[in-house]
Order: C-alpha cells, then structure tokens, then sequence
C-alpha cells in the first residue's frame, strides 16, 4: 500500500525540553484510507501533526511525503502545504481575514493562482461546507460552528491531497458535528486522503479505517479498530475507553455464544446484528441528485402521505432539500436512519448527492455480513 | 421541591433586539441530576449565568430555593457561595498563578478562616488527583489538568448547587469518567448537580431530567426517553437520540421485546435483551472507607483466582487502587462493566467508596429491573 505521509524514527523535543514530545514514532498514513490518530490529552497528536505540515521539524528521524523527505527550504514548504492542509481545532488559530470570503481566498492566493481560479475555489469550497450565505459576514460576527466550517472550507480551497484534521467535531453539538463528518467522507470519496486526531472513540469507530494510537509520545498501536479494543488493557492503558458500538456487540456475542466478528460499526450493522428474527427487509430508493429537487420528483419517490420515510445525505442534498422546501424525515444521519427502516421491513427514500451514491451502496453492501440484504434502486433526478 | 424556577423569564443581550432567552418557565427539582440540553447557541450558558445571579432577568422571576432571587451585592454572595459554576472554559475562571491559591479564592472570598482553606484543598486535590500538583503555577497545566483545577476551586466551598458547563468538552474518555464520577459523588453526598451539554449519550446515561432549549425557548423538561420519542422535537433542537436509545428502540421495534423499560446503559440494555434462564455469576462488592487492607484485598484476590473480574468505582477507591497496585481489569466504568460480567455468567468484584453503598445498589437493582437478576453480597469491612 502506498504510503502518503510517512515518519521513519521520528523524535520530536520542544525548545528548553527534555523529555520527547515524540518519541520513536514511525506511522505511515496509506493514501486513499480513513486514518483517525487517536490518544488522551498531551498524548503528542497535534505535535505529529505539525511535523507532518513541515510546521515544526523533527529533532531527529524524518518525515516522507509521497515517498521522498520533507524539505524544510521555503518555497519546498509552500509546495508541501498546497498538498498537505491542516485544519486546527481552535477555528481561531486559523482564521485571519476580515470577511468569510476573503478569509477562504486567503490560502489559494498565495499559491499565486490566477483571481478566475481562486474564486472557483472559493465557491466550491464554501458550497461545500455550507457557508455560501456567510460570504460576505465578518468573520467576527460568526458562530462557534460557523467558524470552525469557516477553517474547513479555507483548508479544502487549497485543494489538499492529504486534509488533517485536529479533534474536529470537538465544541459541536450533534447536528452539526454529523455534517463535518460527512464533508470528511465526501472529500475522501472524492480522493482526498483524511486524517482526523480525536480523542472521540465512538466516533473515529465509525470512521476509519485504519488507527494509530498514541501514548506518551510514543505509537502504541497500529492496525484496524477492532485489533486495538480488543485489547482492554492497552486501551485504558492509553487513557481511551472502548467505543460503546464495539463494547455491546461483545457483551452480547458473549452472552449468547455468538462470534464476535464481523464488527459492527453502525447501528443498522449493530441491529440487524443482534435481532435474532427480523421482518423481510424493506427497499431503498436512492435519489442521486445532481443539482436541485422538485416536489413532483420527491412525490413520484415517495407517493401519497403516509409513504416511506425520507433521508437526506451530503450537503448539496441537503441544500436542495431545503431549497425545494421538501419534507425529510432524516436530515441528519441519513444513510443510517434509511438503513434503519429497510432493517426494519420498511421501505426509505434516501436523497443523496449524485457523487456520493457509491457511499451509500457500500454501506448497503457492507450491511449483508450483518444478515441483512437491502434491495436498492437508484433514480436519477 | 424545586431547587431553582423561573418564572416567565426574558432575557438579551445589551445591544441586541434578539431575545436569548423567552418566556422560561422551568423547574429544577431538588435531588434530582438534572442535564440541560441543546445545540450551540440555544441558550444554555445564558439561563446558567441567571442561575448564579450573574445576569439579571430582563423581565421575569429567578427563584432559588423557593425565594426570589436578589441581586443586591450581600445576597450575590450569599446565593454565590452556594451556587458554583464551573465554565467550559477553565481559562476563565483560573485567575491565580498557583494551584493552590487559585482553590483557595473563592473560600477566602468567603472569609473561612486558614486551616479551614487548607484541609478542604486538600481534600478537593485528592477528588479530583492533583494533590501533587498543589505548588504548581497554573501557567505549567495541561487543559485537562486547569479542567481539573476549575473543578477543584467550583466545589471547595462545598456549594447546595454545583452547575457545571459542558463538564466533559475537551477532556479525554478517561477524564471525562472521573469527572462524571466526582459529579456522582457530590450529588450522592447531597448537592444537586446541573449539567449543560449537548453530549447527548452522555446525558442519557447520566441524567434523571432533562431539559431542553431551542433558540432560547425551553421545549421539554421531563425523563429522556419522552423527548427521544418525538424525533422531530430532538432534530429541531440541533440533537440526536443517543446510541443507546436508538439501539434499544429499533431492537424493541423489530423484535418485539418491549417490557416498556428504557435502559439508559450498557447493562440495562444487555438485562433486557438476555434470553430467559441465562446463568449469571454473582457481584461480591467491597465497600472501601480510607484504605484497603490485606484482609480485603486476600478476598478479592480468592474469587479472581476463580475467574471473577475485579473492579473499582469510586474516587478514593481508585486513587487508593493506584497508590497500591491492585490487581484490577476495569479501571474505569468499573461498576458497568463488573454487571456485564455477571450478567455473562462469570463472577465480579468491585470496590468501591462507602459513601456510593447506596449509589451501587441501586444500580444493581435498577439492572435486574430490566429482565436478568443479578445476585450481588456484600463482602469484607462490614
């Protein structure tokens, strides 16, 4: 597997210290994988970070990126950080300018692109975290949330190859902490390469696909999700708890002399895990959106009231929702609520941006291991 | 008995034409936990600052303990030195440059006298286990060591009321237990705890009543379980259901096991779902005073030479079992997962702080409520 960012032997120290913020750290983030960097408070997530973006170098080892070593000259860390974005975990750290739109332009401008170039980006970029409407706010006036959208959308105009991401649903309530998460999986369908550091195991479970765990400056852990909880000690060890998803199927599977794995890591999967009898399970109608949604065009999927429920997945559909003043049933969460009703014997409609839809046959795909087979058909509207 | 009420409560911010808060009518009971729920913005900080007297109703009625709330500078202290609040932000409330003296600001506020002061900070070091950290500059703490320090400073002066403000926001699993232990504790030994946040999980495993703000509206005040079943009153308030409530209500749904119950945790989820007849183990419980001698830890060490796990609940317990070694397997969410255990047919060992007796089996009693009994006896230092 290809290597994307790479540490060999990395020790990090901070000035006047002498005990190793890192210490010995060889990782390697496999380009084209969900990775989550997971470890307690003070572990040395965000110090790993900074030598990823050249921001801080190593003490002694050194830092790949696509194979070769970083160089720490000015115009090689330019180069390296138009590939390489960051977005911190304190949006205030990041944010500079005094308006939304200028504050996203800020990046793509230094890459000396032609001003056509950078406003394509900067709409793009706005559109998808959702922020289009602010463009012209004061980035003063913003909301928590608002802003740490704000950081997203100025680290996604630089068109990074590797997006990190510190603790980035930390200080959002569900709703929107949900939205990020699917901004995260959208730019990675879309080949980005996303790391996410947290210290939120329910949520890098779900998530990713591979993890490397920190302790004390040094890596603990390598390897996929389920390798590292299994493994209690070294998971308090760490100062993590197991993720509540990971800790009931065990329970249940011992309680009841069943294998543990296949691992669920959704809800549908847990559910449809666990119930022992189920209905025959219901259909889904995906709608792949490309632009906008009519009432005529929702009304055909969902027929008269009373008809299936509704979700709705990605930005863009959500906007058209919203746009189309639609009713949805699930405008959060919306592949795992539609997964829920097909598990349920019952039919869903789920509104879902046209390039995301390969997502959401995956997930019905990855459903089958769990015992439940969900009969799809995709419309485009 | 409420232990706070407003009564048509307004409120906005100077310059502002927007109303933060509007026609609040809520009732904190007294002895209950009590979780105060909603997305960012919805009010939550503002309704907690009307609570300690820091903001003033712009029209409307605050009453604390049945009375209405004053707001001359003498009645703030008073209602002030028996309502903490402890900020999300532990940089705003940390003001001195050591550990120690920034515990003792609020108790020398008070006027308590010296020896006073310094017994209490050691006793609030040792809750939250920074004792060795009492000399330090508070410039030197990690977030989750000012979090800590927040803490210890908000229940030195032993408020009635402790609220505390997104408790748990930046602190790591491990810390973010402890917290909710020391919360226990407090609430157990009498002060009402009000917590804000919008970790919705959290505050379903955690709360007795919740209460709900949208866009500064109150929509709901009640059990969980009542707000979670009206899905769209939870998607407009910015929320969603917890895990445990979805997975609970889908299986319910789908397998028609609904006893009406709603288990709030791991274990009252597995004690609904076990299929009649299952063989449980037993939970042996070793109540810990200030120490663990060798009488308790050669019993504890018999059953795990049995197979049985050991666990710990508690703060003094842990910070003892830390101090001695002791051979555990859960050091955290010791009590839930020592119940999974029995539930599974082994045997468990937990111990835990005298002063949680109470707290312990009722939550013995609480799990086998849902379908499995689980036999639990009191072992050593009775």
């Amino acid at each position: 597997m290809d290597g994307i960012l790479e540490t060999k032997d990395l020790y990090f120290y901070y000035a006047g210290s002498t005990s190793g913020a890192l210490e010995h750290v060889n990782i390697k983030i496999t380009k084209g994988k969900k990775t989550a960097i997971l470890g307690s408070n003070g572990a040395g997530k965000s110090t790993l970070f900074y030598n990823f973006n050249g921001v801080y170098s190593p003490s002694l080892g050194e830092v790949l990126y696509e194979g070769k070593p970083i160089k720490y000259s000015k115009k090689a860390l330019r180069s390296l950080r138009s590939d390489v974005a960051v977005v911190l975990q304190n949006p205030d750290d990041q944010i500079f300018c005094s308006t939304v739109g200028e504050d996203v332009a800020f990046g793509p401008r230094n890459l000396g692109l032609s001003e056509k170039d950078v406003a394509e980006r900067v709409e793009l970029a706005m559109f998808q975290t959702g922020i289009t409407m602010l463009k012209d706010k004061g980035t003063l006036q913003l909301s928590y949330g608002q802003r740490k959208r704000l950081a997203l959308a100025g680290a996604i105009a630089m068109k990074p190859k590797v997006l990190i991401m510190d603790e980035p649903t930390a200080g959002l309530d569900p709703q929107m902490a949900n939205e990020v998460m699917e901004m995260a999986n959208q730019l990675h369908h879309l080949g980005t390469t996303v790391v996410i550091s947290t210290h939120d195991v329910n949520l890098a479970y779900g998530w990713a696909d591979e993890i490397n765990v920190l302790r004390m400056s040094k890596i603990i852990y390598s390897g996929t999700s389920e390798g590292f909880y299994s493994d209690i000690k070294l998971v308090h060890t760490a100062g993590l708890m197991a993720p509540a998803m990971f800790s009931i199927n065990k329970n249940h599977c011992d309680m009841n002399g069943v294998e543990e794995a296949p691992f669920p890591t959704s809800l549908p999967e847990l559910v449809s895990k666990m119930s022992s009898e189920r209905p025959k399970s219901g259909m889904m109608l995906i709608l792949s959106i490309t632009d906008g949604l009519t009432e005529d065009e929702m009304l055909k999927a969902t027929g008269p009231l009373g008809g299936p429920r509704v979700g709705v997945y990605g930005t863009a559909a959500r906007k058209a929702v919203f746009r189309g003043k639609l009713h949805a049933d699930y405008v959060f969460n919306g592949i795992d609520n539609c997964l829920l009703e097909c598990v349920n014997g019952k039919n869903s409609v789920l509104c879902c941006e046209g390039r995301m839809v390969d997502i959401v046959t995956d997930r019905i795909e990855r459903l089958k291991q769990f015992g439940t087979s969900v009969g799809y058909e995709i419309r485009e509207v | 008995m409420d232990i706070f009420e407003t009564m048509d409560l307004f409120h906005s911010y100077k310059n502002s034409k927007v109303e933060s808060l509007k026609n609040i009518n809520i009732k904190v009971g007294k002895g209950k936990k009590t979780a105060l729920l909603g997305a960012n913005g919805a009010g939550k900080s503002t309704l907690f600052y009307h609570f300690n007297g820091v903001f003033k109703p712009k029209s409307g009625t605050v009453l604390f303990d049945g009375k209405p709330m004053e707001y001359t500078k003498d009645a703030l202290a008073e209602l002030r030195s028996d309502v903490s609040v402890m900020l999300q932000n532990p940089d705003e409330q940390i003001f001195s440059a050591t550990v120690e003296e920034d515990i003792a600001f609020g108790m020398l506020n008070q006027g308590m006298v010296r020896e006073e002061i310094d017994a209490r900070i050691d006793e609030v070091l040792s809750m939250v286990g920074m004792t060795e950290y009492r000399m330090r500059p508070t410039q030197q703490l990690s977030y989750g060591q000012r979090k800590r320090v927040a803490f210890a400073g908000a229940i030195a002066t032993h408020p009635k009321v402790l609220i505390m403000d997104e408790p748990t926001a930046g602190l790591d699993p491990q810390m973010a237990q402890e917290t909710l232990e020391i919360a226990d504790q407090l609430h157990i030994g009498g002060t009402d705890v009000i917590i804000s946040t919008h970790d919705v999980d959290l505050a379903y495993a955690w709360a007795d009543e919740i209460h709900v703000l949208r866009n500064g509206t109150l929509v709901y005040s009640g059990v969980s379980e009542g707000f979670y079943k009206d899905s769209v009153a939870v998607a407009l308030a910015g929320l969603m259901p917890p895990a445990m409530f979805a997975i609970d209500s889908n299986l319910t749904e789908i397998c028609g096991i609904g006893n009406g119950k709603y288990p709030h945790t791991r274990a009252e989820l597995l004690s609904k779902m076990a299929v009649k007849d299952t063989k449980t183990g037993t939970l042996y419980g070793i109540p810990v005073d200030d120490y663990i001698d060798q009488a308790m830890i050669d019993c504890v060490l018999a059953h795990a030479e049995e197979g049985a796990a050991v666990g710990i609940y508690g703060i003094q317990t842990r910070r003892i079992a830390y101090k001695e070694a002791l051979r555990l397997d859960y050091v955290f969410d010791g009590m839930e997962n020592c119940l999974i255990e029995v539930m599974n047919g082994n045997d468990a060992v937990i111990y835990y702080d005298r002063s949680l007796s109470d707290m312990v089996i009722g939550k013995v009693v609480k799990v086998s409520g849902f379908g499995l009994k689980i036999p639990f006896e009191v072992r050593g230092g009775l």
